[in-house]
């Protein structure tokens, strides 16, 4: 739970055990035939598909809504796979934070509080499982992240969520943007009355010579589109619009909790896009952190702008041996790839390479995209080095990630994922209710490795 | 205007206003003035199409025989459909004729013809009701109108032999007050009428015998009225929840009846902003608050035997650096939870916390909102009839009656279980927007979710609170929709 305000509290799994047995099953879950499985407690019958294991627990933690505690899961796994089956069983059983005065009526059933899980190795399971509970709590609090509505979760607040990470050895720095030359993030927040900031989350478990991966996330905590203002239509769907920021703090506590070895640097430039009396005006110029200067033609472009001072900055204060940004960045992604890829771009194949493998293993799947010099031409400005958009029948995810690519030193191997589409869920999906997914943990995750 | 009542003397200056019946049957006074004229009116009115059929009108300039300057023939209709809303009618029709004709001085000339519904008095106390609210113009921000285009008549003479018309007229004379009023803050563009000025406007009520008592933020913050709060979160201009009693029963611990307006002095629509075509028109979006503030000042002046509590939410929705956003979730007053999937759907949000506030403080016998809450509702009745929507089947029936009464006509809609569920929001009690279908009604569901079990109706006022063309009694502007409506509501049913 991350917010005071959250009332209501779903009853839900507590805790996963492995064990040879278990004396007092009052849910058994067991295979039926030899492709399917079977989970009962009287007078209920349910089926399960044959699936990966993981795949297997998301299903199970659906199966199990209203089933009485403790259940028994009475099959024939190794080690591992139990733990797989774990992990999806939790990471489906999540449900988003509720802030209401009495439950929905239509809530679903409680889960049964504990799982007992049958496993011949219990303390090989039990080591594994700590390793992906880590991740399932950066997962989580990513979507808690995304679900908070704006007025809870403004740019400090999500700073101090960062914060909150030093409990477990994180370093984390909130920086003022204009102090350090970070103008354009500056200019994105400067019509709020809630200031914008750089967070800066260090995770220093490699060693000290050792390069950082480097990941930056879009933290737009509202975004109206300031001046530019979005039409009304679903606009509260806006309020996910630092889906980006939320998986890099989501990956952070996952590498934090589970003690990699490796050296992690999170960066969140974090804003709220207001219109108000104070606020950036179309076509206004800005000299932006890499000392480039852009016309912002688009207020509602912003996340390109906050992203290009996040990446400079980063490229000049961090070494990075690796840069990858997230970013629920353009609604064009949405057309090209629907809500099933993320859109990945890449100034090197063999990063590009490891993340498309990376998403397939932890079903995050990327599809990769073209950065073309031919974009230029797209943001050229009259007055400017660049401006932030092109008007018309552009390819606004390709300019997007052009755009950036300007701010990224050429030395260092980068990419970018516009999560746009796969950040949120419109109905249930494999591994988490309907709403926030938290893509991108379980790959930064991966990626880190340690 | 002055309004004065005299026996019926044919005037020897200035316009005369008379009554022809249908297929052209003169009244007495009508007769007399085709004497005087040797068959003047009588030939003028053949050779036009004019027969008498209600509000038809005439105009005949200075016949030979009679000293007026002008007669101004009304269709009465039929003598037995004269009722006192007829009567209005014919009032503020005849005035109209010749509110800017560069006569200073009008005579209505009220004849007791055989088969009226009303009694004398009344039907001339309503002539004269019908040409004061039809006098009403506002114009103070015409700077340089020209004299010809300005209203002429200053001075109004009710022509009736009915002794007792001034004193039935002394009630209506009250309400009309508080009919302009509204008409007037109504009027106001949102850079005059703004919370706190549209609070002050309450306050001045105490000089009537109205308790006022203006809330500031301060208060209902601590009050917990996160609902109305977050509307106003956007603007400079402080929000106001005022709360005006007439205590005037005699019983003052009585149960009373309460009515409840919304107040958004201006609706930007928030940052789920509103297009720019007709935006001005938004400045009237406080019409159920004027209502309400000028229904207590009818009440008061005619001093209502009854106790009467008025509540309004004042707030000014505005987009800005500290605005309300969509998917923000508020909680309150009721501790119920809103994510305001829409900023531009904010008057339920305001009128969430007045209601609330209103139930708890006062347990009142019923509650009564009016607010101009959706666009919905235009397209569904039109300007013709206000929504009504109620959890009490009596209370609805006694309101639809009072509303025929008084010419402010109402027309129930339903409501159910099935359009509350389209309230449903993933992570909070309710969503304050629930999707286009039935638009009306699932902002009435949200009403009701703070009302209790008090027997409560709400009335949308959007169609109905300004008009696009003069009426009978009223020029074009704000209308007043519902300050005759509850002053008869509570002349009806909860008076001593």
């Amino acid at each position: 739970m991350v917010f005071v305000c959250w009332t209501v509290w779903w009853p839900t799994i507590t805790r996963i055990e492995f064990s040879p047995v278990c004396e007092d099953a009052a849910t058994q879950v067991v295979a039926a035939k030899s492709s399917r499985l079977l989970a009962s407690h009287l007078p209920q019958l349910v089926e399960l598909a044959k699936a990966k294991p993981r795949a297997q627990g998301a299903e199970l933690a659906v199966l199990l809504r209203g089933c009485p505690s403790p259940a028994w899961v009475d099959l024939t796994l190794s080690a591992v796979q139990a733990v797989e089956l774990a992990y999806g069983l939790i990471l489906r059983a999540y449900r988003a934070p509720q802030i209401r005065s009495h439950d929905d009526d239509d809530a679903p059933l409680a889960l049964p509080d504990r799982v007992v899980i049958r496993c011949a190795d219990p303390v090989a399971a039990q080591a594994q499982w700590e390793m992906r509970q880590a991740i399932a709590q950066g997962v989580f609090l990513a979507r808690d992240l995304i679900t908070a509505p704006g007025n809870l979760l403004g740019p400090a607040e999500l700073a101090a969520q960062a914060q909150a990470l030093t409990a477990l050895g994180v370093t984390v720095e909130v920086l003022n943007p204009a102090e350090h030359g970070l103008n354009l993030l500056a200019a994105v927040g400067q019509a709020s009355t809630r200031p914008p900031c750089l967070v800066v989350m260090r995770w220093n478990g490699g060693m000290a010579d050792e390069k950082p991966l480097v990941l930056v996330g879009k933290g737009i905590t509202f975004d109206t589109g300031g001046i530019s203002i979005k039409p009304a239509d679903h606009m509260e769907e806006m309020k996910g619009d630092m889906g980006g920021a939320a998986a890099v703090v989501g990956a952070l506590k996952a590498v934090a909790l589970r003690g990699a070895k490796t050296q992690v640097v999170g960066v969140l430039a974090v804003a709220e896009n207001m219109p108000g009396s104070g606020a950036l005006r179309p076509g206004d110029i800005i000299r932006s952190h890499k000392g480039l200067t852009v016309e912002v033609v688009d207020t509602d472009a912003e996340g390109r702008l906050v992203l290009a001072d996040a990446l400079s900055w980063a490229c000049a204060t961090l070494k990075p041996r690796a840069l990858v940004d997230a970013a629920t960045l353009t609604g064009a992604v949405v057309r090209v790839l629907g809500r099933h890829h993320a859109g990945l771009y890449s100034n090197r194949d063999a990063l590009a390479a490891k993340l498309l493998k990376l998403g397939r293993d932890e079903d995050e799947p990327l599809w990769r995209l073209p950065l073309s010099a031919a974009c230029d031409d797209d943001f050229r400005s009259d007055v400017a080095d660049w401006k932030n958009c092109g008007w018309g029948p552009v390819p606004d995810n390709d300019d997007a990630a052009r755009f950036l690519q300007h701010f990224v030193s050429p030395g260092v191997p980068w990419a970018h994922l516009d999560i746009a589409g796969v950040s949120e869920s419109d109905d249930e999906h494999a591994f988490g209710p309907k709403g926030a997914v938290g893509f991108g943990v379980r790959l930064f995750d991966a990626l880190a490795g340690g | 205007m002055k309004i004065s009542f005299a026996k019926p003397q044919l005037p020897d200056q200035g316009a005369v206003v008379v009554g022809v019946l249908e297929n052209k049957v003169f009244t007495p006074t009508a007769q007399a003035l085709d004497d005087l004229s040797q068959g003047g009116i009588k030939r003028a009115l053949d050779a036009s199409k004019f027969n008498g059929k209600k509000d038809q009108v005439l105009t005949i300039l200075a016949p030979a025989g009679a000293k007026v300057s002008r007669v101004v023939l009304v269709g009465l209709g039929k003598a037995e459909a004269i009722d006192s809303q007829a009567a209005q009618s014919f009032g503020g029709t005849g005035l109209a004729q010749a509110l800017t004709s560069g006569d200073t001085q009008v005579a209505i000339a009220v004849d007791a013809v055989p088969g009226l519904k009303i009694d004398e008095a009344d039907f001339a106390a309503n002539v004269a009701f019908g040409a004061l609210l039809r006098s009403y113009r506002f114009d103070k921000y015409f700077t340089k109108e020209k004299k010809e285009d300005k209203p002429s008549v200053k001075k109004l003479a009710v022509l009736t032999a009915a002794s007792g018309a001034k004193s039935a007229f002394a009630p209506l004379e009250a309400i009309a007050e508080g009919v302009f009023l509204t008409r007037d803050v109504v009027s106001e563009p949102a850079n005059v009428i703004y919370p706190e000025s549209l609070a002050a406007q309450c306050k001045a009520l105490s000089e009537l015998g109205v308790e006022v008592e203006i809330l500031g933020e301060k208060q209902m913050k601590k009050l917990g009225m996160g609902s109305l709060l977050g509307v106003g979160q956007g603007s400079d201009r402080e929000s106001q929840l005022v709360v005006m009693r007439w205590m005037g029963a005699k019983d003052k611990d009585a149960q009373p009846v309460a009515f409840i307006g919304k107040g958004v002095c201006f609706d930007t629509g928030g940052i789920s902003i509103k297009p720019a075509g007709g935006m001005e028109d938004m400045k009237w979006d406080m019409a159920g608050a004027g209502a309400v503030i000028g229904a207590m000042k009818a009440l008061a002046g005619r001093k209502a035997k009854s106790n009467v509590i008025g509540v309004v939410g004042l707030v000014e929705n505005m987009p800005s650096g500290n605005a309300q956003r969509p998917g923000d979730v508020v909680t309150s007053m009721s501790g119920q939870t809103i994510e305001v999937i829409n900023t531009d759907a904010e008057g339920r949000l305001v009128l969430a916390d007045a209601l609330w506030y209103t139930k708890e403080t006062y347990k009142p016998k019923i509650m009564v909102d009016l607010a101009t809450l959706t666009g919905a509702i235009i397209i569904s009745l039109g300007g013709e009839h206000a929504g009504l929507f109620s959890n009490n089947d009596k209370l609805a029936d006694s309101l639809t009656k009072a509303g025929s009464a008084v010419g402010e006509s109402l027309w129930r809609l339903p409501m159910g279980d099935a359009y509350d569920k389209q309230l449903k929001s993933d992570i909070a009690d309710m969503k304050n927007v629930g999707g286009r279908e039935g638009g009306s009604i699932t902002a009435a569901q949200f009403l009701k979710r703070f009302v209790g079990d008090v027997a409560w109706a709400h009335l949308d006022i959007a169609g109905t609170a300004w008009s696009k063309k003069d009426t009978a009694t009223c020029a074009k502007g704000a209308t007043a929709f519902g300050v005759r409506l509850l002053d008869r509501l509570v002349a009806d049913h909860y008076e001593d």
